[in-house]
């Protein structure tokens, strides 16, 4: 399978660093590969500790080590422990691969129960009282998460610059395809106009979106997938979760296809978050827009390039398209 | 018709084949080839449809003159890369929506966004 370490874990290295993590005799009786993105691979782990079954997630980079200047996995490990500490909801993490482990980075956390597939509680019936409840608890999750003192993650490599390093980057990124899109250049220029060039003031978590949830019947029960955390502003956070493309359809439902703006901003300033501006909001949302139609070109170029050959790369490359008319909605109407 | 089987045509048969032998996919390969029906589908409408030519029509009367379809994407690009164009100016936002629409209408006929854009 593309995306995947050559070899899947060993479960009898993988026992080994169970029980050197909790001092207890494990076996590790399953492993079973769950998805292969770009970066990470991971795999449902099912282990037997003191004779009791033990339900695991391993996430590991996908190339052994993760790629220059990303999140190392054991700081990934050790962010998700420090937003659990602070009132966040996450997986809670077990044990973290040492290189002699021989198996690259990564860290074996619990799995919390529940349902991970946006569309199934998105549109479930059994969900209702979740998605009631899922705008307050997101907007409490990131008011938490951004009133962090960054101080705390001194000794993590969090990714992070200015603002305006934050857009170059970015537009860097689109340029090494390639590809001229005029409605990404002009999303780029609309964003030169606004991004301003602030410093970094807060640990954002990067890919806060519904895909990224755990929910149960109560709503939020783990925030997943901190591989793109970085320091920056809050709002980016805001903007990226009402992002068309994560409302799987529900177009209506501008928060993640299940809540409305200004519920999401009353909560995130009554949690203890910044009023938000909604000039400022509607800035990161075609910042987020536009970061998503960068990562339809990186999937339809994994293709093209030959790097990841896929019949659903190729065709996530077709949804360019729907991005551009997205930016354009948004930046005629404001709204999308 | 100039030929018993056109482009049209093949594309049809095959996205048929794919359906048929849908029932005898699972996990992976079930996704894939649901996947790869709906590519065919963006096959089938770019032959029929042919967005490029709209594209070209939007972008050449915004600009003023003819080119191919790439080079005036270019020309744009670099445009406003140079900020001789910006989000400001006229018509720029109407030009690109309508080529833009034409692409969505192969792409993913049922976007939202595109029914939306068409009523605004």
């Amino acid at each position: 399978m593309p995306g995947l370490p050559m070899n899947d874990p060993p479960p009898e290295r993988l026992a080994a660093v169970l029980a050197r993590a909790v001092g207890d005799v494990v076996a590790v009786t399953r492993v079973a590969a769950l998805s292969g993105g770009a970066a990470s691979a991971t795999y449902a782990v099912d282990a037997v500790r003191n004779g009791t079954p033990w339900s695991l997630i391993l996430q590991c980079a996908a190339a052994g080590d993760v790629a220059d200047g990303a999140l190392p996995k054991a700081d990934q490990a050790a962010l998700q422990r420090l937003a659990g500490r602070h009132g966040i909801p996450v997986a809670e993490v077990v044990a973290v691969l040492h290189p002699d482990d021989g198996m690259g980075q990564g860290f074996i956390m619990a799995r919390v129960a529940g349902e991970a597939l946006a569309p199934k509680w998105l549109k479930g019936d059994g969900f209702a009282a979740a998605r009631a409840a899922l705008t307050g608890q997101c907007a409490q999750v990131l008011a938490r998460l951004h009133a962090i003192p960054i101080a705390e993650v001194a000794g993590l490599a969090l990714p992070g610059g200015r603002t305006g390093e934050a857009r170059m980057r970015m537009f860097a990124h689109y340029r090494s395809f390639g590809v001229n899109s005029p409605v990404f250049d002009l999303a780029f220029a609309w964003l030169a106009e606004r991004c301003g060039d602030a410093e970094p003031d807060a640990i954002v978590h990067g890919d806060f979106r519904s895909g990224n949830f755990i929910i149960d019947e109560h709503g939020l029960a783990a925030v997943l997938d901190w591989e793109l955390a970085h320091l920056g502003e809050g709002a980016e956070d805001l903007g990226w979760l009402c992002a068309n493309a994560w409302r799987f359809g529900i177009w209506q439902k501008p928060v993640g296809g299940f809540g409305e703006r200004d519920a999401l901003y009353d909560a995130y300033a009554a949690a203890g978050g910044a009023r938000v501006d909604r000039a400022r909001a509607h800035m990161w949302e075609v910042w987020g827009t536009l970061r998503w139609g960068l990562a339809c070109l990186q999937l339809g170029h994994d293709h093209v390039s030959g790097r990841v050959r896929s019949v659903e790369r190729a065709a996530i490359g077709r949804r360019v398209s729907e991005v551009e008319l997205d930016l354009l909605h948004l930046i005629r109407f404001g709204d999308i | 018709m100039s030929e018993q089987i056109e482009a049209a045509a093949l594309v049809e048969a095959v996205a048929a084949f794919l359906q048929s032998i849908e029932g005898e996919l699972s996990g992976r390969n079930a996704f894939h080839a649901k996947v790869a029906g709906n590519a065919l589908g963006i096959v089938a409408r770019e032959l029929a449809q042919a967005p490029r030519v709209a594209e070209q029509a939007a972008l050449s009367a915004y600009l003023g003159h003819d080119a191919g379809l790439d080079a005036l994407r270019a020309e744009l690009c670099g445009r406003l890369r140079a900020g001789q164009l910006t989000p400001e100016t006229p018509g720029l936002l109407l030009a690109l929506s309508e080529a833009v629409m034409a692409k969505v209408a192969v792409d993913n006929p049922r976007y939202a966004t595109l029914a939306r854009m068409r009523d605004a």
